[in-house]
């Protein structure tokens, strides 16, 4: 592999290698731990994330809003949407961490996997967040090809139960509250092989406030 | 073009008179210099006049509507007149005689009866088309002459006055106008003089352009009843794509659409369509009213549509990006507004909201719920982006709005207490100082609280606050998530 001519060889467009992952395009997380453990360095620009949680409230939100934040700012910014929030979310919280109000919107309604469907493929949002609804895997798939047409980057919030079911999502996280911060648990994640089980990430809510300081 | 070049001999008028003698549009080039002079003479028009034998309910309109491709100057003469001026266009049709030949054909089409004259003041070829005269004046010298035998009745002044100027012997237009001015205006009323001084071009009569109607409303018989949802859908998508036509003409779009769904004895049922930026392509509203439709319950089967759309709003065709949305340098523009519209459509118009602050301390109203959040370009909403990053950065600085939960709950929830601390499945354990809010006396709804970030057993983050009244309970207000 330190043969500058077979490096340069490897650089070539039209080869693609099984465990890479540079050509991703990838968000900060805004946290360097949580970057560093994540496949592709960040989060996917496009794609669906499951984060599973034990409990509503374990800063699964918190973990998200730095990159949410970012994509809200960004100069050509589409929307952020959010599909069937539990409860609203804050506005004055939203603004305090960088987010742009502007580009936020909330779907309410009936039919949460449906109009998360049609908001990861319209192309008109840059990032979506969905709770609820029972997707089977099959489901799962169809908002994984949403996001990558629409480009968006889809966040599903599930129970972590459902770790069970197999899922076509490009990353798989656990997130549960522990002393102090936030453990994050890397359950599935593309480019690497089969699934990777990282050593347990602690970010601390120290670390927000020094991020978004 | 015929237009340009009189304005082109107007202005050269203005700089060399002398050469815009020898112009060949010399008659209107020089009346139109004479115009803006102050010495104001009447630009020299020439107006055909159509009068109905058996006018009809809207055959008025309809008329006046094909009649605009001979000149945009049209007005309506209610019930059966209509009047067009022509001097402009008399070079592109083939001087009056074509014209005429033109005009006569066009109410031939609508299988209309009409007469037509042509004076150069629009009430005298008014009054000749009435008298079924077929004359055509084409100075205003010869105007006189030519109206003086046409019979009173024609001008349509109230029948009592042409009754008494018929007893004192004036039974023709050339016996009034003979008579002095001044005892005419005293005995038979000012405005009889004033339509005397239109008709011969004494003074100038302006008209108000007719305007083609600005609202969409066709209706669909269908040929049995129907119930089926694809059935209707595909009669609605002939109504629309009328109402697409419609529209492009005008170059206008529709915000709302209404569709009606006529029974035969339930009355009807309204279907309406909101969409978030001006539309007129017929198969984006088909696919939301497809949307609508399955959301519908018919009591009985329909028996006809009619589609209606009131208001038209300037439509500008927006230039697809460069860019796919997404990519580097894409934004969102029309997805944006199709994304409302389809989400809308089947969840109802309040699922889709924006949020924005508002400025009060209280955290049940320091937000509200807005409209959903408008899908510029990015290079329009910059400047609105800076102002609202310049706040953001504000108040990220300020200490205090970092303690803001993400979640709130819609009403604050009584906690359990035990020996005066908050409870939650676990006693709540406090991990901040205490933030007091203590505003609102002046709207009745006054709060005097003390807010702490809690951490329950299972470690979630909580915004509790105790009440500083007499009762000192404790709610959940919000959980940091």
């Amino acid at each position: 592999m330190d043969d500058p001519k077979l490096a340069r060889l490897l650089e070539h467009p039209a080869i693609w290698r099984g465990r890479s992952t540079a050509r991703l395009e990838v968000l900060p997380s805004g946290f360097a731990a949580l970057d560093e453990s994540l496949p592709a360095g960040g989060w996917p620009r496009s794609g669906l994330i499951e984060i599973l949680i034990a409990r509503f409230g374990s800063g699964e939100l918190s973990l998200l809003l730095p990159a949410l934040a970012a994509l809200t700012r960004a100069a050509s910014a589409r929307w952020c949407v959010w599909v069937a929030p539990p409860l609203m979310p804050f506005a004055p919280a939203l603004v305090a961490q960088g987010v742009v109000l502007d580009r936020v919107a909330v779907v309410g309604g009936e039919r949460p996997l449906w109009a998360f469907e049609q908001v990861l493929g319209s192309g008109a949002c840059d990032a979506a967040l969905a709770w609820g609804g029972r997707p089977q895997p099959r489901d799962i798939r169809r908002l994984q090809l949403a996001a990558e047409r629409g480009r968006t980057l889809g966040v599903l919030f599930r129970p972590r139960r459902a770790a069970r079911e197999a899922s076509a999502a490009a990353l798989r996280l656990g997130v549960e509250s522990s002393p102090g911060g936030v453990r994050v648990t890397l359950l599935k994640g593309r480019g690497a092989r089969g699934v990777v089980l990282l050593p347990d990430l602690t970010v601390h809510h120290a670390a927000v406030t020094a991020v978004l300081a | 073009m015929r237009a340009r070049s009189t304005r082109a001999a107007a202005a050269s008028a203005t700089l060399f008179p002398a050469i815009a003698k020898e112009a060949p549009g010399e008659h209107t080039a020089l009346a139109r210099v004479r115009a803006r002079s102050p010495s104001v003479q009447p630009v020299a028009e020439l107006w055909a006049a159509l009068h109905l034998s058996h006018p009809g309910g809207t055959q008025l309109a309809h008329l006046a509507r094909r009649a605009q491709r001979f000149t945009p100057r049209v007005s309506l003469e209610r019930p059966d007149g209509l009047l067009l001026e022509v001097r402009g266009s008399l070079h592109l049709f083939g001087e009056v005689a074509g014209l005429r030949e033109a005009l006569l054909k066009m109410c031939g089409e609508l299988r209309l009866e009409a007469s037509l004259a042509f004076a150069p003041t629009p009430l005298a070829a008014l009054v000749m088309a009435r008298a079924c005269k077929a004359a055509q004046v084409m100075e205003r010298a010869e105007l006189v002459g030519k109206l003086a035998e046409l019979a009173l009745g024609t001008l349509r002044w109230p029948p009592e006055i042409v009754e008494r100027l018929k007893r004192t012997g004036v039974r023709t237009i050339g016996a009034a106008l003979r008579l002095p001015r001044a005892g005419f205006a005293r005995r038979f009323g000012t405005a009889q003089l004033a339509s005397l001084d239109r008709l011969t071009g004494r003074t100038r009569e302006i008209r108000t352009a007719f305007r083609p109607g600005e609202s969409f409303r066709r209706r669909h018989e269908l040929s049995c009843e129907v119930e089926s949802h694809a059935c209707l859908l595909s009669a609605l998508m002939r109504l629309l794509e009328e109402l697409e036509d419609f529209l492009k003409v005008r170059q206008c779009g529709v915000m709302t659409v209404e569709c009606h769904l006529l029974h035969r004895q339930a009355g009807m049922t309204p279907c309406v369509l909101r969409l978030a930026a001006p539309g007129a392509d017929a198969r984006h509203l088909g696919s939301l009213f497809a949307e609508e439709l399955q959301r519908l319950v018919l009591p009985q089967p329909v028996r006809a549509l009619e589609l209606r759309a009131a208001t038209l709003l300037p439509l500008t065709p927006a230039a697809p990006m460069l860019w796919q949305p997404g990519e580097h340098g894409g934004g969102a523009g029309s997805e944006a507004h199709a994304l409302i519209e389809r989400l809308q459509a089947r969840l109802g118009e309040a699922a889709v909201h924006g949020l924005t602050l508002l400025d009060d301390h209280r955290p049940e109203s320091c937000w509200s719920m807005t409209a959903p959040p408008a899908a510029c370009p990015a290079y329009l909403t910059r400047t609105a982006r800076t102002t609202c990053m310049a706040r953001t950065t504000r108040g990220a600085t300020s200490p205090v709005s970092l303690r803001r939960p993400l979640w709130l709950l819609p009403v604050p929830q009584p906690l359990a207490m035990r020996a005066g601390w908050p409870w939650r499945r676990g006693l709540l354990q406090l991990v901040s100082e205490p933030e007091r809010i203590e505003t609102g006396w002046w709207d009745g709804e006054d709060i005097a609280r003390d807010y702490y970030t809690a951490l329950d057993i299972h470690g979630v983050r909580l915004w509790v606050f105790r009440e500083r009244t007499a009762a000192h309970r404790w709610f959940l207000h919000g959980i940091f998530g």
